[in-house]
């Protein structure tokens, strides 16, 4: 199992905490056989966003359903903004946490407004006569989802991706600030799963909602979600779509044989079916070229040769796992014998090839006094006019700002082991070289120029 | 714009039935009132009809131009029971809302969760033993009590046996009633056939089962009155949580709704206004069934504007169908349930077929 995946939080309370729920359905059969939720630890900081994923019984519904009270948890404590779920009165729930159901049909034949008015349930008193504070929610959750030209018609006759956006505004209305949705997604077409899920990226960044929404479609998820939570039964991985969208770790959970990986043109992960026939690998011309090492470069050129970009790489020692792999995915890579430093001929190679590719991509290599003069030539190539990368360690791919260069400083630290990594990289940043948390951010910025 | 013109034409017209429906509805409720209590074995001018009973509010006063015995006739005889009928056809259409709304069913009826048969098994123990009938309670027979009691102990019955671990989900409730009902028809049947001293108040039985206004006096009306009234107030109070139901009971979780608590609440509620209809008219079918799907083609869906329409509409139906069962034959009178059915039921399908796929569930 992963570890938990740690948010920039603040000291206000968490939008949502779960401190190993337990739950299952079926009373006095032997219960972890039943169990739907086994021991779950979430944590959700406020203007968070989150995609929670998990084959089909995996305990997605049932989680939302044990946030919400509408199931009681057996065992374990689920908070809504810092307080327990349990202690709370039902119309407090509905103000702290709203739940966007899969487009469904009502009964009898309400109309768009009136659906959405049911949000003010909980904010109506026990009476339920609505007063101005409540037109005005209605009408601003009706503006959001754009749904105001829709606003007298029949719900029921609205398309399944209205019918949806519908019940984002009835959430909207609800005005609490955490929108759980349960496969909000499921009936809708790309076009309308698109549009719900830009809603609520939306959302999410002008309003600052926070937003957990289990969902069915790992690339969907991958695009619009920076945080994913993989569920089955038990949280059993955390982080961002890199880290969680492990096509072994896929593989298993869902039980089918997965490929992960960047599509050309792209610039978010991709989940596949393995294909018919091998990848294709015949490489293209070389986009960039990488300095790499000891497996520094592994996502990385997976990542390029995924989306069909041609690199080229080294100098690497020969039988570095870098190489190997370099090598199997059909690039020019340049060698140096086994454990050897690099040579001056193999120096004056690689400042050839970047040239030829106009980039170079340093990758989070281990430095030493054979390989630090690898930072030294792509500082000359910058000053030709190169465009270089540097990509940093996975485990900094989620700090931002200072914190980012507190953790490239100590990360660097442990790995450079010539004394002169800091100051190589420093002069590298203070000419220009641009700073890239994850392959994929490469990646896209390949395909785009 | 063609489009632009009827959405601003419909949503006009949605405002003003939402506004106009419950003061016309009154309006036609008075007129069919006076209607019902100027028409009978003397037929007396509706005008004066009216003059007599705003007379006996007291609050104005209109020279007297008509006959000291009309005035008699009209407010000793046909006006409680009148008012008795509106007052029946006011519960009967209310709850039969609140049951469908409960329910999500369109078949729903307020007769549904074992009302009708447990007030009709009510009514057969206290004509098995003719010693009862001297037994009464403000103007109410025996009968008339053992049917509000056992049209009670039969949702009660029906409730408990559909809860499990706190939860009465809406389908097993249906079936439970169904179940009760068959159950409590067959005790009935049962007490019917092995006795032998029921002989000629078989008619008598079988009459009060099918349904007659059987409130003829102001104390009658009286206590119909609060009970219904009690009982309308609080329906509307609660609407907007059946209006919540029609998203499922899941989701009217999810909004705020205390589902378990709303339901038996609801549950009560119509119960009580079932069987305060049974207790004054028996067995009238049809009411509680057609009134709601009328006024929800008419005003729309929204409980809070619906139960009022409804109860209104019901009430109009009844005095006007009690009119019929008692003029229509006279001095006989048909059973109120068969005439409810024999002219609300074409008149039902006529609207289905005119409204056609405009009526939407």
């Amino acid at each position: 199992m992963m570890q938990p995946y740690q948010s920039a939080t603040t000291d206000d309370p968490l939008a949502l905490e779960c401190v190993e729920l337990r739950y299952h359905y079926a009373v006095g059969s032997r219960a972890d056989a039943s169990a739907a939720l086994r021991g779950v630890n979430l944590r959700v900081a406020a203007g968070e966003m989150v995609g929670l994923l998990g084959p089909n019984g995996a305990g997605k519904s049932t989680l939302i359903k044990v946030i919400t009270g509408t199931l009681a948890a057996r065992e374990g404590v689920a908070r809504l903004w810092g307080d327990e779920v349990r202690r709370l009165p039902r119309e407090e729930i509905a103000r702290r946490a709203a739940v966007v159901p899969q487009d469904f049909t009502v009964q009898f034949a309400y109309t768009v407004r009136q659906v959405v008015g049911l949000g003010r349930m909980a904010h109506t008193g026990a009476l339920h006569i609505p007063r101005k504070a409540d037109h005005a929610a209605i009408a601003a959750a009706l503006v959001a989802t754009n749904l105001t030209d829709f606003a007298d018609r029949v719900y029921n006759e609205l398309s399944g991706g209205e019918r949806q956006r519908v019940l984002v505004a009835l959430a909207l209305a609800q005005h609490a600030r955490l929108i759980l949705l349960d496969e909000p997604t499921a009936h809708l077409d790309i076009h309308h799963q698109i549009a719900v899920l830009e809603l609520l990226r939306t959302l999410n960044r002008e309003q600052g909602l926070t937003i957990v929404a289990a969902l069915h479609d790992l690339n969907l998820a991958a695009r619009f979600f920076p945080r994913l939570v993989l569920l089955d039964r038990t949280v059993i991985a955390d982080g961002p779509p890199t880290t969680v969208l492990d096509a072994a770790l896929i593989s298993r959970v869902y039980a089918t044989p997965v490929r992960v990986g960047i599509l050309r043109g792209e610039a978010h992960l991709s989940v596949l079916p393995p294909g018919e026939r091998a990848p294709d690998l015949t490489p293209s011309t070389p986009v960039a070229h990488i300095i790499a090492g000891g497996g520094a470069g592994e996502l990385l050129m997976r990542a390029l040769a995924d989306a069909g970009l041609g690199f080229t790489a080294g100098p690497l020692n020969i039988g570095d796992s870098d190489q190997v792999l370099a090598e199997r995915l059909g690039a020019t890579c340049l060698l140096e014998p086994p454990f050897a430093p690099v040579s001056p001929a193999g120096l004056a190679a690689a400042r050839e090839l970047i040239r030829r590719s106009g980039r170079v991509i340093i990758a989070p290599i281990a430095l030493g006094h054979g390989n630090v003069a690898l930072l030294e030539i792509a500082l000359m190539a910058l000053h030709e006019g190169a465009a270089v990368w540097i990509l940093l360690d996975a485990d900094q791919a989620d700090t931002t700002g200072e914190a980012r260069e507190d953790a490239m400083q100590s990360a660097l630290a442990a790995r450079d082991f010539s004394g002169k990594g800091l100051a190589g990289y420093q002069a590298l940043i203070a000419a220009g070289a641009r700073i890239a948390a994850q392959p994929g951010e490469i990646v896209a910025a390949l395909t785009l120029e | 714009m063609t489009q632009i013109a009827l959405g601003w034409k419909s949503k006009s017209m949605a405002r003003w039935r939402a506004i106009g429906g419950v003061p016309v509805l009154t309006l036609v409720l008075i007129l069919a009132i006076v209607l019902g209590t100027a028409i009978g074995a003397t037929n007396i001018s509706p005008l004066y009809t009216a003059q007599i009973i705003l007379n006996a509010t007291h609050l104005v006063h209109i020279p007297q131009q008509w006959d000291a015995v009309d005035s008699i006739i009209i407010l000793q005889l046909r006006l409680p029971r009148v008012l008795g009928a509106a007052l029946i056809g006011a519960a009967l259409g209310a709850s039969g809302t609140l049951f469908q709304g409960l329910l999500r069913n369109p078949l729903a009826d307020p007769l549904l969760l074992g009302t009708s048969s447990g007030a009709a098994l009510g009514v057969t123990i206290v004509f098995l033993s003719p010693s009862l009938f001297v037994i009464s309670w403000a103007g109410f027979s025996l009968a008339a009590l053992m049917a509000f009691i056992g049209a009670l102990v039969a949702v009660a019955l029906v409730y408990r046996l559909a809860t499990r671990r706190g939860q009465t989900p809406v389908v097993t409730l249906l079936l439970a009633g169904v179940a009760v009902s068959a159950i409590l028809t067959a005790f009935q049947t049962l007490l019917v056939s092995l006795s032998t001293r029921l002989g000629l108040r078989l008619n008598d039985l079988y009459g009060w089962i099918s349904g007659n206004v059987a409130v003829g006096t102001w104390q009658q009306v009286g206590v119909l009155t609060t009970l219904v009234a009690l009982g309308l107030v609080a329906a509307i109070a609660v609407a907007p949580i059946l209006d919540a139901f029609a998203l499922g009971e899941e989701m009217a979780a999810y909004v705020g709704v205390r589902v378990e608590a709303a339901k038996l609440g609801i549950v009560i509620l119509a119960a009580l206004l079932v069987a305060a209809a049974v207790a004054g008219s028996g067995l009238v079918g049809f009411v509680g069934l057609v009134a709601p799907h009328l006024c929800r083609m008419a005003f729309g869906p929204r409980h809070r504007l619906l139960l009022p329409t409804a109860a209104l509409a019901g009430a109009i139906f009844v005095v006007l169908a009690d009119l019929i069962a008692r003029s229509i034959v006279a001095p006989a009178e048909l059973p109120l349930g068969v005439v409810t059915a024999l002219v609300g039921g074409p008149f039902f399908i006529w609207l289905l077929g005119r409204a056609g796929t405009a009526y939407r569930w």
